[in-house]
């Protein structure tokens, strides 16, 4: 157990690495640089030359990114190309916003999920579990951004109910300005979700281990809860560290919508306005985020069934 | 195992027959038919509707002209739907595709090569872009090339790179170790024999399965990063632009919202239903010996 967790840590560190190379190689490769992108209308080609040597941008790559990934290690994102302003503020001011919105998601998501698949999974082809099943398939199947499209004009605009944006809006006052952003991230994810607990339900009650329980006379509580469910939720708990991919991507869309002044919000308007400071910042903050939540799952699973760290 | 069908924590009950159970018999036969036509029309009108002559110029914003309307632009809404789908799903079938050449390369030589090393060369890496949030990639791709169709296409494909990849591996091993690879290789079949002739045969089931699942994903990827501005030009006719676009005026003016949405939600819902059945046909199976 021990040195498994050793191991997977050990990847997770080989991982950080490679990816604040990739997330600094894929910025500075990109075709023209703020010097030039920002100020060839206004500035003669000496002038531009002149920032790009201010900017440090005329240096090697490598040593760009030597300095970069110093001044990140010590906490230094580096500043903005336009607020002017360190890059650290601007994490600081959005993470707020989404950090609420993803934990109130998935303090819904989690048990809802896991009641809906465990009740679909030990019914496996009933009545119920077809129903639930058929309703999270078409459900999977909208985007995220059609159903908040289609709940702000219902709810918002017609009838008025829920705020239809954040702007002028603050969470602490009115807690209410969280219902559809959360009802449009929710959709999705328990879908996915829950599908993924049936499956491992559904596996783990035809294993010949939960036969022999059953056989030995196991109460059916103690079975489902002590038996099936640990090794039901492997699936899950691999499926809930994916979902963070697919909840990333519905927090961009829903902050877009809503207006909220979250992480993903500034991470569009940097790459709208090409601050590649900021768009670096953002970037290894949500990839450092996403490695550890994948940390988080298998460390999780193995802790759940142990054999689980064997059969990868 | 014979207990698959009953609730499997109580003991095996018969099967209730009745009217219910007979309608549900029914409802089970319509999704194929129902998913083909889903799937299919959005899919003709992709692919036709750039071939049919439609009227461009724009008239007043929110009109009811013409058969759907016009958007906020004043373009008409049922001349936008019809070239518009060529990039909606465009994009994603090319990703896909372009996902499949490059895993599924890397994923059978992995699994079919003898040295240990090549194997873990290929597959380690991709082991470290897994938890990559997808749309982050994209973003950062999307600050360089700007409404770029190809850029955007190339990175959704990138992304998909890593599961398809060690998909195919862990199918391709599967029916690598098999009995009759066993055989074959006894009877000293080329590897190119047994590589092409049963090993690829055998990794196309699970691969037909996850295609299905992967393009209604690529649709989303693609359709979300053109939402959100990230992609394509904001007057570009894609339907998930045109939605974006238009959303404020839903009320005003619903088809322009609703019916490049209803086409885009029929395309991944029938994709979703037909995978589904495939994933169960072929999964069946192994589930039960694992």
């Amino acid at each position: 157990m021990r040195s498994y967790a050793a191991g997977r840590a050990a990847l997770a560190v080989v991982q950080l690495a490679v990816l604040s190379v990739l997330v600094f190689a894929l910025t500075s490769l990109l075709p023209g640089d703020a010097a030039d992108l920002r100020f060839t209308e206004t500035l003669s080609p000496e002038q531009v030359e002149r920032l790009r040597e201010q900017l440090g941008l005329d240096q090697p790559a490598a040593e760009r990114f030597g300095h970069w990934f110093g001044q990140v290690l010590t906490g230094d994102l580096g500043t903005s190309l336009i607020s002017g302003g360190p890059v650290v503020d601007i994490v600081r001011d959005s993470v707020g916003a989404t950090l609420v919105l993803t934990i109130a998601t998935l303090a819904i998501v989690v048990p809802l999920a896991v009641a809906l698949g465990i009740l679909m999974g030990t019914r496996e082809n009933g009545r119920l579990d077809r129903t639930i099943t058929s309703i999270t398939l078409a459900l999977s199947a909208i985007p995220d951004f059609v159903i908040a499209v289609v709940l702000v004009a219902v709810f918002s605009l017609k009838l008025g109910w829920l705020p239809a944006t954040w702007i002028g809006g603050d969470l602490l006052t009115s807690p209410v300005l969280l219902v559809l952003p959360v009802a449009v991230l929710l959709g999705r994810t328990v879908c996915l979700l829950s599908r993924q607990v049936r499956a491992g339900t559904i596996n783990t009650l035809n294993a010949d281990y939960i036969t022999q329980a059953r056989r030995l006379g196991v109460p059916r509580r103690r079975l489902l809860f002590r038996h099936v469910l640990p090794n039901a939720a492997v699936p899950g708990v691999q499926e809930l560290a994916r979902t963070g991919d697919t909840l990333l991507g519905g927090v961009l869309v829903v902050e877009a919508i809503f207006a909220i002044p979250g992480f993903a919000t500034a991470l569009v308007d940097a790459v709208e306005t090409r601050d590649l400071p900021v768009v670096q910042a953002l970037t290894l903050v949500l990839a450092v985020a996403a490695l550890l939540l994948n940390l988080l799952a298998d460390l999780t699973c193995n802790r759940l069934v142990p054999r689980s760290a064997l059969l990868k | 195992m014979s207990g698959r069908k009953e609730d499997a924590l109580s003991s095996p009950q018969p099967t209730p027959r009745g009217p219910l159970v007979r309608v549900f018999a029914v409802l089970r036969r319509i999704p194929v038919a129902v998913s083909v036509v889903l799937v299919g029309v959005p899919l003709l009108v992709a692919v036709l509707g750039p071939l049919v002559p439609h009227d461009v110029k724009p008239g007043m914003p929110y009109a009811a002209d013409g058969v759907l309307g016009t958007d906020g632009l004043g373009r008409d809404v049922f001349g936008l739907l019809l070239v518009g789908g060529r990039t909606a799903l465009g994009m994603a079938f090319g990703a896909v595709v372009l996902a499949y050449l490059v895993g599924g390369v890397i994923g059978l030589v992995a699994a079919s090569t003898r040295h240990r090393w090549l194997d873990e060369l290929l597959i380690r890496p991709l082991d470290v872009l897994l938890p990559l949030p997808s749309l982050l990639v994209i973003s950062v791709v999307a600050v360089g090339w700007r409404a770029s169709a190809l850029a955007i296409t190339v990175a959704v494909a990138m992304v998909n790179v890593p599961t398809v990849a060690r998909l195919v591996r862990a199918a391709a091993l599967d029916a690598a170790s098999s009995p009759v690879v066993e055989a074959l290789r006894m009877q000293r079949e080329s590897w190119v024999t047994i590589q092409l002739g049963y090993v690829g045969r055998a990794v196309l089931g699970p691969v037909a399965a996850d295609i299905g699942t992967r393009i209604t994903l690529a649709v989303f990827l693609v359709a979300s990063v053109n939402f959100l501005g990230l992609g394509l030009s904001p007057t570009a006719p894609d339907w998930a632009v045109s939605i974006s676009r238009n959303r404020e005026g839903l009320l005003l003016q619903p088809w322009s919202v609703l019916a490049p949405a209803l086409l885009l939600v029929a395309f991944t819902l029938g994709f979703n239903l037909l995978a589904d059945r495939l994933v169960h046909r072929t999964r069946r199976p192994a589930e039960v010996t694992a």
